[in-house]
């Protein structure tokens, strides 16, 4: 890597603020309808050190990282079943189909008049939404282990579970990283959606008390920056485990 | 020379094996196969596409149960793979995951052996297969076709068999290449005198490398020939100029049904 990879990125960015800034002006739109992007730089910065998202934050992500890894690790179990049992797969994939295609923000209310409007809703929605992408992901992943390498096993005499953790795991790896990537970033996602239909700490309960009561849209654009950067973090740390755990192929 | 070894004998008793296929039907495969390799013996089986070769050579390496018949190791009805059978395919099958001296050394820890007691062997199969050390940690992605077999070989050496088993190993290589690895192949034999049953395509590989030819006719596979190579060891390429070597493959030839190979061979006569 050169020294200035990152150069595409400032640049990206860069150009991100201006065409913001151009609207802004050029629009003559009031701070109220869309803030420029110094006042939300500057009530970004003082929202995080006078504690202000702090709360709502650490609340949010206390649930996203629970819903993801609760709702990845069900999924990782129950996308092998499917790979490996025929019988399973017909009987399961009608109704892990039909509940993904209904809205989570539909179910949200619901779950959250069941489950409470504390944590516990908030890591059912975050798992639900998590699990159809990972389940999908590691059932393709299994599925894709070369039929030789699994005779090759078979020859050496590999026990079932050698061939788990050193044939069918290495193998759908990729694919599984490809279903967490694409999971992580909707247990955000899940989180907000949660907090919207019932909550009394997190980020997308600042988001409306900034726009409901305190009537500060710099507040709640900083809260849908610091959204958005939890997403790209996360995403980035499955990125980071991924490129560890696979390396050269 | 050659270390007299007392195990690894093969015996095939009436081996049959058919398919099951799709419309409910079987399709015969092997059609009684009757075959003995004594231990240390090198035994190559030639002929045509389709004929069930490879087959037979998972039916020895116990990946496959025939409907009737059995194959024997050491006089034992071989029901599951065995430790004491190594087995080379087709392709170099490696986990392109892993690095080649991981590859090489998957067995012994499918095995269970400690990390050092693999790392000794380990060494020493890269000496026995001429593997350059530098590249036990490149991925298979990394390696040339030659490599990846080499790789593929010490892998099943690693777990010292009394039998090899080669399912047209060298085929995706070069003709020059294959020859060295057939020669190769000669000097591993000389060293630890494994059983070795060599299915291949090439006449002249087969000559060169085994002490009998056992030539199997089309689908359902039965032996139809088995040719002893009377050629003096240690074998080398220029041996492949002998007059004996053009007698033996004109008799191969006859056998696999080229009708100009057997008026050659009767004019000969």
């Amino acid at each position: 890597m050169t020294r200035t990879w990152w150069f595409p990125v400032v640049a990206g960015f860069a150009v991100f603020v201006l065409g913001w800034k151009l609207v802004v002006v050029v629009g003559g739109l009031q701070p109220y309808i869309l803030p420029p992007p110094e006042t939300v730089a500057g009530r970004f910065v003082g929202a995080w050190l006078d504690g202000t998202v702090w709360p709502h934050f650490q609340a949010t992500m206390v649930e996203i990282v629970i819903g993801f890894v609760v709702g990845s690790v069900l999924a990782l179990l129950v996308g092998y079943g499917l790979a490996r049992s025929d019988l399973f797969e017909r009987l399961a994939s009608p109704y892990l189909v039909a509940a993904q295609a209904i809205p989570i923000l539909v179910l949200a209310p619901l779950l959250v008049f069941w489950f409470g409007p504390g944590l516990l809703s908030k890591v059912v929605i975050c798992a639900l939404i998590v699990f159809f992408p990972v389940a999908i992901a590691t059932m393709v992943g299994i599925r894709s282990v070369d039929a030789r390498l699994l005779e090759l096993g078979r020859s050496l005499r590999a026990t079932r579970r050698q061939i788990l953790t050193t044939l069918e795991i290495p193998a759908a790896l990729p694919s599984i990283f490809g279903g967490l990537r694409v999971g992580v970033t909707l247990a955000v996602v899940g989180a907000i959606v949660g907090e919207w239909a019932g909550a009394s700490k997190g980020l997308a309960v600042l988001i409306n008390l900034a726009r409901g009561s305190l009537f500060d849209t710099p507040l709640m654009f900083a809260a849908l920056v610091t959204i958005a950067l939890v997403g790209v973090a996360l995403y980035l740390v499955i990125v980071g485990i991924e490129r560890r755990l696979i390396g050269v192929r | 020379m050659t270390t007299p070894v007392s195990s690894g004998a093969i015996t095939l008793d009436g081996v049959e094996l058919s398919f099951p296929t799709r419309d409910g039907g079987s399709l015969p495969v092997l059609a009684g196969v009757d075959l003995a390799v004594p231990a240390g013996g090198i035994v190559a089986l030639i002929g045509p596409n389709g004929c069930g070769k490879s087959t037979l050579l998972r039916v020895i390496a116990g990946l496959l149960s025939p409907s009737s018949g059995e194959a024997r190791l050491d006089g034992v009805r071989i029901t599951e793979p065995d430790p004491r059978i190594g087995l080379v395919f087709q392709e170099p099958r490696l986990l392109p995951w892993r690095s080649a001296a991981d590859n090489i050394t998957y067995p012994l820890e499918l095995a269970d052996w400690p990390a050092a007691r693999r790392a000794t062997r380990l060494t020493a199969l890269i000496e026995m297969v001429d593997l350059d050390p530098a590249a036990t940690t490149a991925h298979p992605s990394e390696l040339s076709g030659g490599m990846r077999q080499r790789v593929a070989l010490a892998r099943a050496l690693a777990l010292e068999p009394e039998v090899l088993l080669l399912d047209e190993p060298f085929s995706a290589l070069d003709a020059l290449t294959r020859e060295r690895f057939d020669l190769e192949l000669l000097r591993l034999w000389d060293r630890a005198a494994p059983t070795i049953v060599l299915v291949t395509h090439s006449i002249a590989e087969a000559i060169l490398v085994a002490d009998r030819v056992v030539v199997l006719s089309p689908r359902p596979g039965r032996v139809v020939a088995d040719i002893t190579v009377d050629l003096p060891r240690p074998r080398t390429i220029a041996d492949l100029d002998a007059a004996a070597v053009s007698r033996t493959a004109l008799e191969i030839r006859s056998h696999l049904g080229d009708p100009l190979a057997t008026d050659r061979l009767e004019a000969a006569s």
